[in-house]
């Protein structure tokens, strides 16, 4: 019993003890002080051995980041698992303090570098409740679009590097093709592949230029033949089903009582999609199929995901038919930059360019809240203003962080290759968990 | 017009070793002999980046040679990640213009703030991704190296491109 004492000094963590001083915890099951974290599976007496601990990462290319797993096995069983996280923390909500709103865009580029377009938009929501903004009808339907292409990117993003960890390389090199077209896309747009910086407070960095929508057609009308054929490398691959079906299973209160969300919990069979029941951008106005699971296993979150994209492309289809001419910025000098003519030939343009920049736009005293639906989950941004032209404090909602915090149910008596699937499966980008 | 719910179908009865091994094959295959190519034999061959690229910075010129920029201050205000350092000098007829005017390529994001607030159309970034240089003190381009370089210039946030203003 001696190596299993060691591994319960090795567990500790740091912590306030009852007399408000730092001392270390050990993290162990049972009335011994420590924080209870799961009773471990009690195991047949002749399996019962020297349990090893291992660590995954934190520079392991398996756990898509800087995650750092530390594993408790009993053979190749994992008895517990243990998330360590902090690697990329880069302190973007304390930064955002001392930058004016449109200041924090590209800070929200880096944090889920996986689906840019997304935050940037989701921010600028936030934002524009705080100010009270209506954005212009052309504006939203180019959000929308903007939004689903970042969904596609980041889904085949996870599609890829999925298949890589399973054992399936073929999908990947089709994953990243198509996902460059996307970011073809959104550089020809904004000028900036990853970290696009695409929104402003009240519109768009730029509208869309001439031409761009053929390419976003030839994209609609390409990818789904990728897309059918990835699904035919894997979908019903007997080395991929076997490989994911009865994983890291979560059951529809489980998945609920973790907070998890997006197709984490749709997988679950809990049909929760932000766009359904708290539409945004006129999300209710559109004609798509939330995908649901049913057993919440890493298959069923395949699958969702995967039917996630053809819903995308249907509603890309939809806004393409539906976008209106019109300005894209909303016409209030208080918030937007006046067209750049305007702000070199006039004086009260000019005036307006100044004092927006060197004073930034106020909004009132205030909070807000905006829940978008990201690809990995609810993504939140929350802000509150005290008046001046910085936030007083700015919070995200990240859903890799949350959705995370269930890894140790998941993997639980999974075996040690099993882990790196359902790990997988939760789509996690640390720079949002670490923020 | 209606947002529904379905549950996905789930065809684990119908996977198999052989059939998938052998599909997939065919399809690796087929795109062998597939004449759509997307890799660009990178240093013989070079990516055509857009007209709204947002890399390496250029300081445009008037026509005498000097810089554009007026010191108004504007560029360093904005910048995200305050890589600009501008100090603005003043001449005998009371015209501003940058004593100093440097940017730490290291720690600028590409933004584009600066462009987009330029009141002169003055600093821009450059249509250039090809940025390597042989010592660190290299990446902090002076008004001299931003003046000089001529490489094209992003055309977003330009009166040449009005639907990118």
């Amino acid at each position: 019993m001696a190596t299993k004492r060691t591994i319960e000094v090795e567990l500790s963590t740091t912590g306030l003890g009852a007399d408000g001083k730092p001392q270390r915890i050990p993290l162990v099951s049972g009335d011994t002080g420590g924080l209870a974290l799961q009773t471990p599976p009690v195991l047949e007496p002749e399996l019962e051995g020297e349990h090893m601990l291992i660590n995954i990462g934190p520079q392991h290319p398996a756990t898509h980041g800087v995650l750092r797993l530390v594993l408790e096995l009993d053979g190749e069983t994992v008895v517990r698992c243990i998330p360590h996280i902090g690697y990329l923390h880069c302190g973007f909500e304390k930064i955002g303090e001392y930058r004016q709103y449109n200041q924090i865009i590209p800070w929200t580029d880096r944090e889920d570098y996986l689906n840019c377009v997304g935050n940037n938009i989701a921010f600028a929501l936030g934002a524009e409740q705080l100010f009270g903004i209506e954005i212009t009808p052309r504006c939203t339907v180019l959000r929308v679009i903007g939004m689903e292409l970042s969904r596609i990117a980041s889904h085949l993003v996870w599609m890829g590097t999925t298949g890589i960890d399973i054992g399936a390389f073929t999908p990947f090199l089709w994953s990243f093709q198509e996902r460059e077209n996307i970011y073809n896309l959104f550089e020809g747009w904004v000028g900036a592949r990853l970290t696009t910086s695409a929104s402003r407070v009240g519109g768009m960095a730029a509208d869309i230029p001439d031409g761009w929508l053929d390419g976003l057609k030839a994209f609609v009308r390409t990818f789904p033949r990728t897309l059918s054929e990835c699904d035919r490398m894997l979908t019903r691959n007997g080395v991929w089903v076997g490989r994911t079906v009865g994983l890291g299973v979560m059951n529809p209160e489980e998945a609920l009582n973790y907070g998890l969300s997006g197709p984490m919990l749709r997988a679950s069979g809990v049909d929760y999609d932000v766009r359904k029941d708290f539409p945004y951008l006129d999300y209710e106005t559109y004609d798509f199929e939330v995908p649901v699971g049913v057993h919440g296993d890493v298959y069923d979150r395949y699958l969702v995901r995967m039917e996630e994209m053809r819903q995308s492309v249907r509603i890309i289809e939809q806004a393409i038919a539906r976008l209106p001419d019109g300005p894209v910025n909303v016409d209030d000098p208080r918030v937007i930059l006046p067209p750049k003519h305007k702000a070199t030939s006039e004086m009260e343009s000019m005036i307006h360019h100044f004092k927006n920049v060197m004073e930034g736009p106020r909004p009132p005293i205030g909070e807000s809240y905006v829940a978008v639906e990201a690809p990995k989950g609810e993504k939140g941004y929350y802000m509150v203003s005290d008046g001046t032209a910085k936030p007083v404090r700015w919070r995200i909602r990240p859903p890799s962080f949350v959705n995370l915090s269930a890894i140790p149910k998941m993997v639980e008596g999974h075996l040690l290759s099993d882990v790196i699937a359902i790990n997988a499966s939760i789509d996690i980008v640390m720079g949002e968990i670490d923020r | 017009m209606a947002i529904t719910t379905r549950v996905v179908d789930r065809p684990v009865d119908e996977s198999s070793y052989i059939r998938a091994t052998f599909q997939g094959l065919a399809l690796s295959f087929k795109h062998l002999v597939d004449p759509h190519k997307v890799t660009v034999q990178y240093p013989e061959e070079k990516w055509d980046i857009g007209p709204r690229w947002r890399g390496t910075h250029r300081m445009l010129t008037t026509e005498d040679g000097t810089a554009k920029c007026v010191a108004c201050g504007l560029c360093p205000t904005v910048c995200p990640a305050n890589c600009i350092k501008l100090v603005p000098g003043e001449d005998a007829e009371g015209n501003r213009y940058p004593l100093v005017f440097d940017i730490d390529e290291f720690r600028c994001i590409f933004c584009g703030y600066c462009q987009e607030v330029c009141p002169e159309e003055a600093i821009h970034l450059g249509r250039h991704y090809e940025n390597a240089e042989y010592e660190r003190k290299d990446f902090i381009y002076d008004l001299k190296r931003l003046t000089s370089q001529t490489h094209p210039v992003c055309e977003m946030w330009d009166p040449a491109d009005p639907r990118g203003e």
